[in-house]
């Protein structure tokens, strides 16, 4: 296999996503819909038996209060009203207090902490050194001869991440490429370029106690991707990210 | 005289048969009766395509589990994805007592009730599987688990009823 020696180095580069834990807000006009359809469905739905039970037994108390002959049916009567469960679950209501959708994470804005945005996809960046220059680029690590390109994207998340991470890589299949010269001084005949190949991860658990993080990495959004990735990588990187 | 006076269509007269049409309409196939319920057959995948894919999507609340299957359904068929079938397990009831100690010995019930609807698929490719994976999950709502397995044999049995009484019969006979 040794007919043309390409002339392109190669790289693996994983991008490791944290799936949103909470759904992301709804937009006005959605709110107000909703708002809409469920007054239409409270006015359209028939009672429950809890509430028929609730109106049986205000009735029973207000014929108690005129007339005095409810002896008869006070056997069939239960010892637990209707209103008194009522009563009981609202309490238990107010007790329950329900997690802050706006984390400690945000309001420092501490951006290696995963806890940030819990409504959109997070992307592990990391700072390399490439040439000599330092760049924030997502994981790479150079490929090697004999092994498929997605281990070396699992390499790569492997080296900057630890060997424990819990990560499940999606497919086989690149996601996207970046392909780029090396600039003129470097240039040789066997070294042209780098290509770089881009592979996708979901981070299955939030704990990342036990990674060891070598180098100066963040968790960003992809509208914050802009401000740290060139404007070329940018662009291809865009184009495989969902939001 | 109005007896004899009628002229029946009998089969000497020249009118026999005069009023007869059924045979100008499309035939009709005869409805057949209930066939046992076959099992089709079930494609396991090459490399490059994945056979039957199960999606199941199991959640407490009936509406949500009921629209996101909807979407599902709907995405593949824009997306161009055969979509074999679309079908809901029975659903289970569960009954969660609360036993409070504290004062008078009370139970408060619960009643939930789990739904599940499955999407199956066939033809997915290799390629395309992880990107229709990260959409799905990414559209999932709160509360809805969600599961991509392959069909299997034993997905199709546990959506039959076993019958007792017909297996103790047959039993009986052999």
């Amino acid at each position: 296999s040794a007919a043309a020696r390409r002339p392109w180095r190669l790289f693996g580069a994983m991008c490791l996503l944290r799936l949103p834990r909470i759904t992301q807000p709804l937009e006005k006009e959605e709110e107000e819909m909703a708002a809409l359809m469920e007054q239409i469905e409270l006015e359209k739905s028939h009672y429950s038996d809890h509430e028929i039970r609730k109106l049986e037994e205000e009735e029973q108390l207000k014929r108690r209060k005129e007339s005095l002959y409810d002896e008869d049916e006070a056997h069939g009567k239960t010892v637990i009203m209707a209103q008194d469960l009522e009563e009981k679950w609202e309490q238990k209501f107010l007790q329950f207090k329900a997690a802050p959708r706006i984390t400690d994470a945000d309001k420092s804005s501490d951006w290696t902490s995963l806890n940030r945005k819990l409504d959109s996809n997070l992307m592990l960046l990391v700072k390399q050194k490439i040439g000599n220059q330092e760049l924030w680029l997502l994981p790479q690590v150079e490929w090697q001869p004999g092994e498929t390109l997605r281990s070396t994207a699992e390499r790569a998340m492997a080296t900057f991440l630890g060997d424990h991470i819990q990560a499940k890589v999606l497919g086989n299949a690149p996601y996207g490429v970046y392909k780029y010269k090396f600039p003129k001084a470097i240039r040789t005949e066997d070294n042209v370029g780098a290509k770089v190949f881009f592979f996708k991860a979901f981070l299955q658990s939030s704990d990342l106690s036990q990674a060891e993080l070598k180098a100066d990495y963040l968790w960003v959004t992809k509208k914050e991707l802009g401000d740290y990735l060139k404007s070329e990588y940018l662009k291809k990187v865009n184009r495989f990210l969902l939001d | 005289d109005a007896l004899l006076g009628c002229h029946r269509s009998y089969r000497s007269r020249p009118t026999h048969g005069i009023g007869k049409f059924k045979y100008l309409l499309p035939k009709e196939v005869p409805k057949k009766r209930k066939e046992k319920v076959q099992m089709k057959e079930i494609i396991a995948g090459t490399e490059y395509q994945y056979g039957d894919v199960n999606i199941q999507m199991t959640s407490y609340d009936l509406c949500l589990v009921e629209h996101f299957a909807q979407y599902v359904h709907r995405l593949c068929n824009r997306l161009s994805i055969r979509v074999n079938e679309s079908y809901a397990m029975p659903t289970k009831t569960n009954e969660v007592l609360f036993l409070e100690e504290r004062g008078s010995k009370m139970q408060l019930d619960a009643v939930l009730t789990t739904h599940q609807r499955v999407v199956q698929i066939r033809g997915l490719s290799s390629t395309f599987a992880p990107i229709l994976l990260e959409i799905i999950q990414s559209n999932q709502p709160e509360g809805v688990h969600l599961l991509v397995k392959q069909h299997t044999e034993a997905d199709f049995k546990s959506r039959l009823k076993s019958r007792p009484e017909l297996e103790e019969l047959l039993a009986q006979m052999s």
